[in-house]
């Protein structure tokens, strides 16, 4: 089943965000698909608030990896593969560590690394330019 | 004489070692292939199994060429974050086992720190004024935007930063948007040189207080480029020197904008400093960002405007280097700010 949700602006993330989380309550690593400039960093953020994180979640796209903790100490990992050249690259951060921490992981650019996402990864698009589509 | 101190820096991409005595370099150095030809091998590209490679062929050529032996060096600093953590585990691994070996003193250094104690860093060819605390320094990188008060060399207080994307990352991917290479900050500077930086407008943040954004103008100039190629395929190739300048003083003057605005809240009363009287009149910039021409520009027009004195770092230490690290230990060498073997990496922020 596919989930469809139309925003016309940011203050419908937070709602879409907790339907997420809510369909997929076992699940905990999320791929954000979608093309520069569709909003994957600002729905993350409205994730991230629903998930309790305490940090701004901001755009990870030079350090590859930001990490938040949750007003609870746990972390929740905020992935962006843009920078990505090659999947040995991938490797070389340790990406399982992360990815296999039962901790939540939320992936910006997945289709860059498209053949090392576990099977469980539920994935998300986001399409549209006034009016967004969030489909999951 | 000051002591010689050994500063590692691995937070990212960049493996980077250099000796400082006291405040004055006696090498810097980043793993290049021309390092590996010295040691023997190729340099791999990126994070932390780069930096297992790199580690040891780097901090031999900073040793060597500081023209010193290593049972010289008074102590070994190292970043502690933030950073990827696997690649700052290799460079606080090495330190740790290289202060264990040689019984010197370990010190760990936060990297957004360092960026901002770069400014200290001196060449006695080249003799400048530093800056003198308090000061505001804008730390602009391709994953940083901050803007810190500095009250002392380890007293700083992030007054505002960006809320989604880094400036750096505002010129790359512009930069990406008009089909250039990553990292493009650079090129749109050079390119930029010839064009009417007025020519195009883009849409401005409209973010409270002293915090930045730039995902906005990254999307504005990204509709604006689609629709004006469905109009003229060729319209970047023909406008590609004015994009560049509109988009480079556009980045140049939103960060302009709030550092303006920090330092006149700092002379009023949120961060009212005892005894300075009302005015804060030393400005700084760091990080990579700040090699760019149109941003030193303005900081030294707004400058003379406002009555600032202005600090641009030398261009070497401006983008992740290890020199900063170096003289960031330095300092905490004199207090005696020294760090155990239990010292834990950290991924995020901790200021």
């Amino acid at each position: 089943m596919v989930n469809e949700y139309s925003v016309k602006s940011e203050i419908g993330l937070p709602e879409i965000a907790r339907k997420l989380l809510a369909s997929y309550p076992d699940k905990r690593i999320f791929a954000l698909y979608g093309t520069m400039g569709a909003g994957k960093t600002t729905f993350i953020k409205a994730i991230c608030r629903e998930l309790g994180v305490e940090d701004e979640a901001l755009s990870p796209t030079f350090s590859i990896i930001n990490e938040y903790h949750t007003h609870k100490q746990i972390p929740v990992y905020h992935f962006d593969f843009y920078r990505i050249n090659k999947l040995e690259e991938v490797y070389d951060i340790g990406y399982e560590e992360y990815l296999f921490s039962g901790n939540y992981c939320l992936l910006e650019w997945p289709e860059l690394i498209e053949e090392l996402l576990p099977a469980e990864t539920v994935k998300v698009s986001i399409t549209g330019e006034q009016e967004r589509i969030i489909a999951f | 004489m000051p002591p010689f101190i050994l500063g590692i820096e691995t937070s990212c991409d960049d493996t980077s070692a250099s000796v400082v005595e006291g405040t004055i370099v006696r090498s810097n150095v980043t793993a290049n292939q021309e390092i590996h030809k010295e040691f023997g091998g190729v340099v791999p590209e990126l994070a932390s199994r780069a930096h297992q490679q790199n580690i040891v062929p780097v901090i031999e050529a900073a040793i060597r060429r500081a023209n010193i032996r290593k049972n010289q060096l008074a102590a070994v600093a190292f970043t502690q974050g933030p950073g990827l953590l696997g690649s700052l585990l290799v460079g606080s691994s090495f330190a740790k086992s290289f202060a264990l070996a040689m019984e010197i003193p370990l010190i760990e250094v936060d990297h957004m720190q360092a960026h901002i104690l770069a400014h200290f860093l001196e060449d006695p060819q080249n003799q400048r004024p530093l800056p003198s605390f308090p000061f505001v320094c804008l730390t602009v990188s391709g994953g940083h935007t901050q803007i810190v008060l500095v009250r002392d060399y380890f007293d700083m207080e992030v007054l505002g930063q960006t809320i989604d994307d880094a400036a750096g990352e505002a010129f790359d991917k512009s930069a990406k948007i008009l089909g250039l290479p990553y990292p493009g900050g650079p090129i749109i500077d050079k390119l930029a040189a010839g064009g009417d930086p007025v020519r195009f407008s883009f849409s401005r943040p409209n973010i409270p207080a002293l915090d930045y954004s730039f995902s906005g103008l990254k999307t504005s100039i990204l509709y604006f480029i689609r629709d004006e190629l469905k109009k003229d395929p060729a319209f970047i190739e023909e406008n590609k020197r004015d994009l560049c300048a509109s988009i480079q003083a556009t980045i140049v003057e939103i960060l302009m904008g709030k550092l303006k605005l920090a330092v006149e809240e700092i002379r009023d009363t949120r961060y009212a400093i005892p005894d300075h009287g009302s005015r804060i009149v030393d400005v700084a910039i760091a990080g990579g960002v700040s090699a760019n021409s149109a941003l030193r520009k303005a900081l030294l027009e707004t400058a003379d405007k406002e009555g600032w004195n202005a600090f641009i770092p030398q261009f070497e230490y401006t983008t992740d280097n290890a020199a900063m690290i170096a003289v960031a230990g330095y300092f905490k060498f004199l207090k005696g700010d020294f760090t155990k073997q239990s010292a834990i990496s950290y991924a995020r922020s901790r200021w």
